[in-house]
């Protein structure tokens, strides 16, 4: 166990996918690429709630995937509790994914459905050896079982996936990635396809748990309250890159990007009155492709205050403009 | 999966195939095979056919080429039948310097054509002198066997045949009664014993016998000279113009017991080819679909090469140049059956290689062959089953094939080896249809059995593939 304070470092990292290539560029020996993250550096502090937002395809799923080594980086460094996982043997691998799990956003489709909930948690314990006969298994099923209060957990632990509620499998599922006792958790959205009402409930469970096992997460959303209420920093990704970084009354109450003000305002408010007006968003457009990501700053084709030197110029990089506080964007003192 | 689960399962699946009829037509028919199969031993007429079918002497005393017995129903003149005859009355006689035994077997002649021969089999030791008399309905008594045998201390099998051995007694018997003009144009050599024994006994008795009917009597006697000589346990086999369920072949074979003993070689080839072939083809195009990449396109390359090849000449060369055993014909069906399913399986396995329980197992550090084997495959045994009942009838029917062409294997019985020897024999040309039809319904049957099964299993599986 190293004293690094942070467990987590995300060096630049990069993930493009290449595009099926035409006759003519097989001849030309060219490759397009699919710039799903495009140098994206962070650090998460041991026992922090790391908020990762951005809307559909910016590629905060892929970052996510990349830390979980789920996909190969196809550059930049990632560091681990002091170690460089960027690339891993099968014996370094597996001792990774005991560190670190992940819980998905659709809690049916992350469970075989045909497993009960005592053989989808067993499954982490006979890969990884964990547990020598089948009963010190499933004592430990109902630890962590108990852990993310699914109780009584021996009514729980024979029902299949679809005879548990959206609430009930996602604690399923943060069950499971608890009983290796990983280090970290990277919960992509898990809380995005839960009704409302059951929202909260699961997020307090999650912090309750992260204080009781001094875990660190890094959540993956779109959804700007959740992660105000849920996270100890928050990065907003916006095509393969941060563009603003920080605690979240910064980045929320007092963002300096454009991208970031707008995903604020876009957020629903249920207030009497405001509900049914539809909000003006003062960006334009859609997200650009990523294969084909604008020049200079990558936001300026939907950035009102972009002026010319934004996209003649080089693209702005990340800089701590308050204590904490990090922004990509070369106009922030103006807007 | 547990035992109550499976009930569960196999309970919800049994209550949908239930309402599918072609299917328990299917199942039903399966039923049958399989009783066929369990009761074998008692359901066939001749127990040593599965192991000297090919032995001619098993068969000598049947009738060659025969119809089946029941067509008797559809004709106005009645054909006989073939029958044994194994109870007799036994008397034995002291006459100092030796012995006589005499068994009595009584005959109720009912038919309007005569058997084939009287063929008469005793277990004889020493050297006995077997005499057979004949005792018609009208009194007659004619003597149409006398012969000593010397059997040696060991008891043996003796077989008298009254065809060949009796022609000239029974034509000298026949002379007293035919007219002059009728023995011309009859030869001495070419006159069917048996017509003139169950004939009536007046002009005609060798041109135009007309059948005598009624109890007749079949004495044999042996005459025993010594105390080591002697006879036991005779019996007398008449066969007739007519034979058996099925009737029999030209080499007096009787084709009910090869059919019966076919069934469990179809189900056997069927069965164990369609397993084989159907567990790779799932595994492959399985492991196909999840490897990706260019393992995938070099996987479905080598998968192409063995759909090109065309099976049936393969396997005659294979046939031709090996022993052909029923074994080598299940690899070598296997072999290339397998390719059936791949397609099909790659693409499911495309899809659910993309269900996110299938990342988070990855996520979870699962290995391949683990998430190969036990989250794939057991999604796609559903299907498994349903195309390995589509994979029975092909097998079978291949089996048939190879054998038709003569390159089966000979140790066993299967149908195709029946229409193969009927097809050499001729059996069309000379409207042997019982040769013909019976074997070639077994294997419609058996194929329409399972592809009955096959298809209503696929309706009700098919729309559970989807995961959810």
């Amino acid at each position: 166990m190293s004293n690094n304070k942070y467990l987590v470092e995300v060096e630049n990292l990069q993930k493009w996918f290449p595009t099926r290539r035409t006759m003519g560029e097989v001849f030309k020996g060219q490759q397009r690429y699919v710039k799903a993250v495009d140098g994206v550096s962070f650090k998460i502090e041991r026992g922090e709630i790391f908020g990762l937002v951005g809307e559909s395809g910016c590629g905060k799923t892929t970052t996510g995937k990349l830390i979980m080594k789920l996909l190969d980086p196809t550059g930049g460094k990632l560091i681990f509790d002091a170690d460089d996982v960027t690339h891993l043997d099968k014996v370094g691998l597996d001792t990774y994914r005991q560190n670190v799990q992940m819980v998905f956003q659709d809690p049916y489709a992350s469970m075989n459905p045909r497993f009960r909930l005592r053989d989808v948690l067993e499954e982490p314990l006979i890969i990884h050896k964990k547990g020598g006969t089948k009963a010190e298994r499933m004592e430990m099923v109902k630890k962590a079982l108990n852990e993310v209060r699914l109780q009584p957990p021996e009514e729980f632990m024979v029902r299949f996936p679809h005879m548990l509620s959206g609430g009930q499998r996602q604690r399923g599922a943060t069950a499971r990635s608890l009983i290796l006792n990983p280090k970290m958790i990277v919960a992509d959205e898990p809380v995005s396809m839960i009704d409302l009402s059951t929202r909260a409930e699961i997020l307090h469970m999650m912090k309750t748990v992260q204080r009781e096992l001094n875990l660190t997460y890094l959540y993956i959303t779109h959804d700007l309250s959740t992660a105000r209420y849920f996270t100890d920093k928050i990065a907003v990704m916006y095509l393969g890159k941060i563009v603003e970084m920080g605690v979240p009354n910064d980045v929320i109450d007092n963002s300096f990007h454009p991208y970031t003000k707008a995903l604020i305002t876009a957020v629903c408010e249920p207030i009497a009155g405001k509900v049914n007006r539809i909000k003006e968003v003062p960006i334009k457009g859609e997200v650009p492709s990523a294969e084909n990501i604008p020049q200079g700053c990558r936001f300026h084709p939907r950035c009102p205050y972009a002026i010319k030197e934004c996209w003649e110029k080089e693209e702005p990089v990340l800089e701590e403009v308050e204590k904490g506080h990090f922004v990509a964007c070369r106009r922030y003192k103006e807007i | 999966m547990k035992l109550a689960e499976m009930r569960e399962s196999f309970n919800d699946f049994w209550s949908e195939f239930k309402k599918e009829k072609t299917g328990v037509i299917g199942l039903i028919f399966f039923a049958i095979f399989l009783f066929i199969v369990i009761f074998e031993p008692f359901l066939l007429p001749f127990e040593d056919a599965n192991t000297r079918w090919r032995d001619i002497s098993y068969w000598e005393d049947w009738p060659k080429s025969a119809p089946p017995a029941w067509t008797n129903w559809f004709t106005s003149e009645k054909k006989s039948v073939t029958g044994t005859l194994t109870e007799y009355s036994e008397s034995s006689q002291d006459m100092g310097a030796m012995v006589m035994k005499e068994f009595v077997f009584e005959y109720d002649y009912q038919y309007d054509d005569a058997p084939n021969d009287i063929i008469i089999h005793g277990d004889a030791s020493g050297q006995p002198i077997v005499v057979v008399n004949i005792v018609r309905p009208d009194g007659e008594e004619i003597e149409v066997f006398q012969s000593a045998y010397n059997a040696g201390e060991r008891t043996k099998d003796i077989r008298i045949s009254i065809d060949n051995s009796s022609r000239s007694t029974i034509y000298n018997f026949a002379k007293k009664y035919e007219s002059s003009e009728n023995l011309s144009n009859v030869k001495q050599g070419l006159i069917k014993t048996t017509n003139g024994i169950f004939s009536k006994a007046q002009e005609g008795i060798l041109r135009y016998p007309e059948p005598l009917k009624g109890e007749y009597q079949i004495k044999v006697t042996a005459i025993l000279r010594d105390e080591t000589d002697n006879m036991a346990s005779p019996y007398i086999v008449l066969p007739g113009k007519v034979s058996g369920v099925l009737g029999t072949d030209s080499q007096k074979r009787d084709i009910w017991t090869g059919v019966l003993a076919g069934v469990k070689w179809a189900l056997l080839i069927g069965i164990l080819t369609a397993i084989v072939s159907v567990s790779i083809g799932v595994i492959y195009g399985v492991i196909s679909a999840y490897l990706g990449g260019w393992k995938d396109a070099l996987m479905q390359r080598i998968f192409e090469v063995f759909v090109s090849v065309p099976l049936l000449p393969v396997l005659i060369v294979l046939s031709a140049v090996f022993e052909p055993s029923i074994w080598m014909m299940v690899v070598l069906m296997a072999m290339f059956f397998w390719t059936g399913s791949v397609k099909t399986v790659r693409s499911m396995a495309m899809q659910i290689k993309e269900e996110t329980f299938i990342e988070a197992s990855r996520a979870l550090g699962a290995s391949n062959f683990r998430i190969i084997f036990k989250h794939m495959v057991p999604i796609l045994i559903p299907y498994s089953f349903s195309s390995m009942a589509l994979f029975i009838p092909r097998a079978v029917v291949y089996e048939a094939s190879i054998s038709l062409l003569g390159l089966g294997d000979s140790q066993i019985v299967t149908w195709g080896q029946i229409l193969s020897d009927a097809l050499n024999s001729g059996a069309v040309l000379n409207g042997l249809w019982w040769w013909v039809v019976p074997p070639g319904l077994a294997i419609a049957f058996m194929g329409m059995a399972f592809a009955f099964i096959g298809f209503s299993m696929d309706k009700i599986l098919h729309p559970k593939l989807r995961t959810r």
